[in-house]
């Protein structure tokens, strides 16, 4: 019975990533066959492998730029959402007022609106002719940037995308924190800064870790965003690698991009894993 | 200090502080942040929804200075806009039932029964979400160009079912789970079969569950854009795929219309199934246990 859904992700994800592997690495033979007629710019391994493309990507300069661009867009993200979660859900959980319950509502509604129609209107609204523009000159501020098209834009994108899953995940977790002992470290003279760094983030580690991870695998994945609210270039390599898919016809240029941002995504996922490690070993450490 | 505050009785009229500095700056502070929030979430689709209805909206105006309508009727009389929404109606039903054939059983069986290799399976299942979707994509149509898939139907409905198996898997299992056993095994002794039993039983138990697990689905493959790009074009444009030519080719009114139709099904059947999302479950399914 579980075996229909595993074989569709054994064939559509684990078989396709391992055929993109064997391309990379200049492999153009069975799976990866018709890709290759229609390829240009190939590197070929005829014996062995070949690192050919890997060293072409990675050497050229705009693909450097996506790169950083990409991880420094993937690290602000993640600390904006993480921070505004926190700050959300430990309103609403300590607060118990129509204030943060319109809050809290607030902050799931992209859950109603589809990525494409919110990067849309991000975009108008963040552009020259924008709320923000609009606002800042009747304020007097008539130098105010455009945030439209810039990595900034593509930033806060990516926050708006990615706040309801972080309020879920941490509001749901902060729920789970028993009020006895919040006040249990009230009545002995916690102030509210040394509840939540003694009681209430030390429980919350792991939503936390989700949180963090998840929204970065969601901005090293995204093209909708960047591409709607970035600029041509630098972009983020969900973008740059969709050209070169694409518009470039350069299929392993591109699958080698997937490769780069396999590995950082991997990188967010040991953190995951390791987390739910140390949290299963301290729970049978104590029980 | 009188007898009644020695006594720990505080009157009533002391008992709400009075305002100091730091009290007001809190408060505003926390109204300022909260508006602030309330721009930051609501302010761009209200920006974007008013584009629908504006003629002429000339810069720095707060609102359009002339309405309109005849938007609306662009967009409407626009053939291949029309077949955009027809082709997301077609792509969304059969995804969410292939999904729904291919992923219920497995969920009922990581639910009620224990087999080897159990936990494995359902780690293997949440690998869809360790990926970075637009390099998943890419990967995949790699190897779709062989198996003819790309530019097809199949293609796409293949694209789309990826993004709905953790979820079709996990919350249908969920509300398996909840259907307490004695009720099942009441109805056996009674003298009903393991099918009757799953029938007239389990499944009208767990079927809340199952319908928010099918809304979800529906709902992935009506937004998903960036993988139904990559395999779809040129033959399968979907609405949310025909966004990223509408942007840059079309009057942004003509956007903000069709955004405000491509929305619409998307704010019904979320508000659906808000409840179910908001109590928690959805954050239970990403902790690997």
């Amino acid at each position: 019975m579980v075996l229909p859904p595993v074989a569709v992700v054994a064939v559509f994800i684990g078989f396709p990533v391992g055929a993109a592997i064997a391309y990379t690495l200049g492999k153009t033979g069975g799976p990866n066959s018709t890709v290759a007629l229609i390829a240009q710019r190939q590197h070929v391994a005829k014996h062995g492998v070949t690192l050919g493309a890997y060293r072409e990507v990675l050497g050229n300069s705009h693909v450097r730029g996506d790169l950083w661009a990409t991880v420094w867009v993937t690290l602000l993200t993640i600390g904006v959402v993480v921070a505004l979660s926190w700050a959300i859900g430990l309103y609403v959980r300590l607060s118990d007022t129509w204030i943060a319950r319109a809050v809290s509502a607030l902050s799931v509604i992209p859950l109603f609106i589809p990525v494409v129609i919110a990067s849309y209107s991000i975009l108008t609204f963040y552009a020259a002719q924008g709320f923000l523009k609009t606002l800042a000159y009747h304020t007097g501020w008539h130098s105010f940037p455009t945030l439209g098209y810039t990595m900034w834009a593509v930033v806060i994108g990516e926050v708006w995308v990615n706040v309801p899953f972080g309020v879920l995940m941490m509001s749901s977790g902060l729920n789970a924190v028993p009020n006895a002992l919040i006040e249990a470290a009230r009545d002995s003279g916690a102030s509210l800064p040394q509840t939540i760094r003694a009681v209430l983030f030390p429980m919350n580690v792991i939503p936390t870790v989700i949180v963090a991870t998840f929204t970065g695998i969601y901005v090293l994945g995204s093209f909708t965003v960047p591409y709607l609210t970035g600029p041509s270039a630098p972009n983020l390599m969900g973008v740059s690698m969709s050209q070169f898919f694409q518009s470039f016809n350069q299929p392993q240029q591109a699958e080698v991009m997937a490769m780069i941002v396999f590995v950082l995504a991997a990188g967010l996922g040991t953190i995951y894993v390791w987390a739910n490690m140390r949290a299963a070993k301290r729970a049978s450490q104590t029980t | 200090m009188s007898v009644v505050e020695q006594a720990g009785i505080v009157p009533i009229a002391r008992r709400r502080p009075r305002p100091t500095v730091r009290s007001v700056t809190v408060r505003a502070v926390g109204t300022v942040l909260v508006v602030a929030l309330l721009v930051f979430m609501v302010g761009p689709l209200i920006w974007l929804a008013l584009r629908a209805f504006s003629d002429i909206w000339p810069y720095p105006r707060f609102l359009p200075s002339d309405w309109t309508l005849k938007w609306w009727h662009s967009v409407f009389a626009d053939k291949s806009l029309g077949n955009s929404i027809k082709l997301s109606f077609e792509f969304a039903p059969v995804v969410t039932v292939a999904s729904a054939a291919i992923c219920l059983p497995a969920a009922y069986a990581f639910s009620r029964l224990n087999f080897p290799g159990r936990r494995f399976f359902l780690v293997s299942l949440f690998a869809t979400n360790a990926f970075p979707k637009i390099g998943l994509y890419i990967s995949m149509a790699g190897v779709f160009y062989t198996f003819n898939l790309m530019g097809t139907f199949l293609g796409v409905v293949f694209v789309q079912l990826i993004g709905t198996i953790v979820f079709m898997t996990w919350i249908p299992a969920a509300a398996f789970s909840s259907v307490p056993r004695s009720l099942e095994e009441a109805a056996r002794d009674a003298g009903a079969g393991p099918l009757r039993v799953f029938f007239r039983i389990t499944f009208p138990l767990a079927a809340p569950g199952i319908f928010v697990a099918m809304v979800l689905s529906f709902l992935y493959s009506f937004d998903e854009a960036q993988g139904t790009f990559l395999v779809g074009i040129p033959n399968y444009i979907t609405m949310p795929t025909e966004m990223y030519t509408l942007v840059l080719n079309y009057p942004e009114q003509a956007g903000a219309v069709f955004s405000i139709l491509l929305a619409v099904p998307s704010i019904i059947l979320m508000s659906l199934v808000r409840k179910h999302i908001m109590g928690g479950r959805l954050a239970e399914g990403f902790q690997l246990r």
